[in-house]
């Protein structure tokens, strides 16, 4: 699904933030991304979405066309809701098939059906400023799979919040992935969360970013909150965090 | 109106409302205990007479003074607009002509007034224009902050779903934009009731028709002091009424924006 060969990128001034990246992530699969501050994993989501060229190597980001034709477009959920304050719950939800000019009773039924995954499905007449940090990321994951994406693109998206909130939603996309099975690349500066998730760990270096350890999860799936305090989690996590010395 | 509603409001219009009796009490005190001239600084009693015996006058003149503030605020309220989003498009455009903007917020009115009124005519075309000259600059310069600044993470999921300019800046850019909009439209009010009361002083309407602007030189050069007072009184109530109405309207719009919190 997504392959890169000697990926560097560059930025203007000789910055180097990613030099000679080399991963497969085969369809399907849930792939976890920690780093240091600044390693460049960000950069690395955005060049895999299309926001940002690479300086030099190649990356394939394999795409399937629908019935009409369009290619399927890789959703993004950011740090931050970014949800846009004057519009409603529904409103933020249907935003990227409105941009995608879809017809209207299409962009109803999938809002209804990706607010309903989520869990907003009675808070759609709601305002962003009236829902809790939770409900707003949630608003915010609604609006990434309302397009029923293939690639599922997450930058620390549960970074801001407490700690029970974050578990939580760490189970509830789990579930949504067993469901839908987009392939998702998860970046996270937690090294607990991304054991709890993903198949597979990409562990990066300090600026410029290089992948210096890629280390299976053998958990199969279901997996529940138990799984944080069992000895092999334990010892996965302390593997990753020596990687990441 | 809601529950408390009123005495909110009483909380509100009361404080001011006590300091003014005080002031009119001190200022009365003030000019009996001094004998100061009423030609100089009259008393707030002989300028409420002057306020009864000229009402019609003044508020004829306040009624054209509030329409050519009107017209100047509803051309800046348009012209800047458009002048921000020709702005948010491109940063050349932005660099090239905001020095210019800047021209019309720092060139001393009085000193261009008479210009306009040679280039424009006398008449209430004159007065809108001085007025627009003076109000315009802050809802550009609010709009185009607005416009431009937009969370970067939205631009990339606009980015993403192949949004065109027109679905950036008619669904990102002018909603993201209507909140600072508002707040360059709030200073601009005043500014256009100060620019026709400018505009006045170089320009009438006719022999028969004048505005606060004309009063003030007029009872100014007849040193009918009490009389000028009242002018001052009815233009400052016109921009208050102004402030007063822009800020409900916006504070009504924004309830969308920032909920019930915002004032």
């Amino acid at each position: 699904m997504v392959i890169a060969r000697n990926l560097d990128r560059v930025f203007a001034g000789g910055l180097a933030a990613l030099e000679a990246l080399n991963f497969e992530i085969a369809r399907g699969a849930f792939v976890a991304i920690v780093g240091p501050s600044g390693c460049g994993k960000s950069t690395l989501l955005r060049i895999v979405a299309g926001l940002l060229e690479p300086t030099g190597g190649e990356l394939v980001v394999k795409r399937n066309a629908d019935a009409a034709g369009r290619e399927a477009v890789p959703a993004f959920v950011f740090q931050d809701p970014t949800l846009l304050p004057w519009r409603r719950v529904d409103g933020n939800t249907s935003l990227p098939l409105e941009l995608q000019r879809l017809p209207r009773a299409e962009i109803r039924q999938r809002v209804a059906d990706a607010l309903q995954l989520v869990g907003l499905e009675h808070y759609a007449h709601l305002f962003p400023r009236q829902l809790s940090g939770g409900m707003r990321m949630r608003a915010s994951i609604a609006r990434a799979l309302v397009t029923s994406p293939e690639l599922l693109l997450m930058d620390e998206p549960f970074a801001a919040l407490d700690e029970i909130s974050r578990q939580h939603l760490n189970e509830e996309i789990l579930s949504l992935w067993r469901r839908n099975r987009w392939t998702c690349l998860f970046v996270t500066h937690s090294v607990h969360e991304a054991v709890f998730l993903s198949q597979r760990v990409l562990v990066m270096s300090p600026r410029p970013g290089r992948i210096v350890a890629d280390i299976d999860v053998p958990f199969d799936y279901p997996r529940h909150h138990e799984l944080r305090t069992a000895q092999e989690f334990s010892l996965i996590a302390a593997e990753i965090s020596a990687s990441l010395r | 109106m809601s529950k408390n509603g009123l005495p909110k409001l009483l909380a509100t219009i009361l404080p001011p409302l006590g300091f003014f009796g005080l002031f009119l009490l001190l200022w009365h005190l003030a000019v009996t205990f001094f004998r100061i001239e009423p030609f100089l600084l009259p008393g707030p009693i002989p300028v409420a007479k002057a306020v009864s015996t000229h009402f019609h006058p003044l508020l004829n003149a306040a009624r054209l003074t509030a329409t050519g503030a009107l017209g100047g605020f509803a051309l800046s309220l348009l012209v800047g607009f458009l002048v921000a989003l020709l702005f948010s498009q491109s940063r050349l455009i932005e660099r090239s002509l905001y020095p210019y903007a800047i021209f019309l917020q720092t060139v001393p009115i009085v000193a261009l007034a008479p210009l306009i009124i040679l280039w424009i005519g006398h008449g209430m075309w004159g007065v809108i224009a001085v007025s627009f000259i003076l109000s315009v600059f802050p809802v550009i310069a609010n709009t185009t902050t607005g416009l431009t600044a937009v969370h970067a993470d939205l631009r990339d999921l606009f980015a993403l779903n192949d949004a065109s300019a027109l679905q950036v800046m008619v669904k990102l850019q002018i909603p993201n934009a209507v909140p600072y909009f508002l707040d360059g439209a709030r200073i601009s009010c005043g500014l256009a009731v100060i620019g026709a009361i400018v505009g006045e002083f170089f320009a009438g309407y006719g022999a028969e028709d004048f505005g606060l602007g004309y009063l003030i030189i007029l009872t100014n050069a007849q040193t009918k002091t009490d009389y000028l007072f009242a002018c001052i009184l009815f233009s400052t109530l016109l921009g208050l009424s102004f402030f007063a109405v822009v800020g409900l309207a916006r504070q009504r719009i924004l309830l969308r924006w920032r909920g019930e919190s915002d004032h």
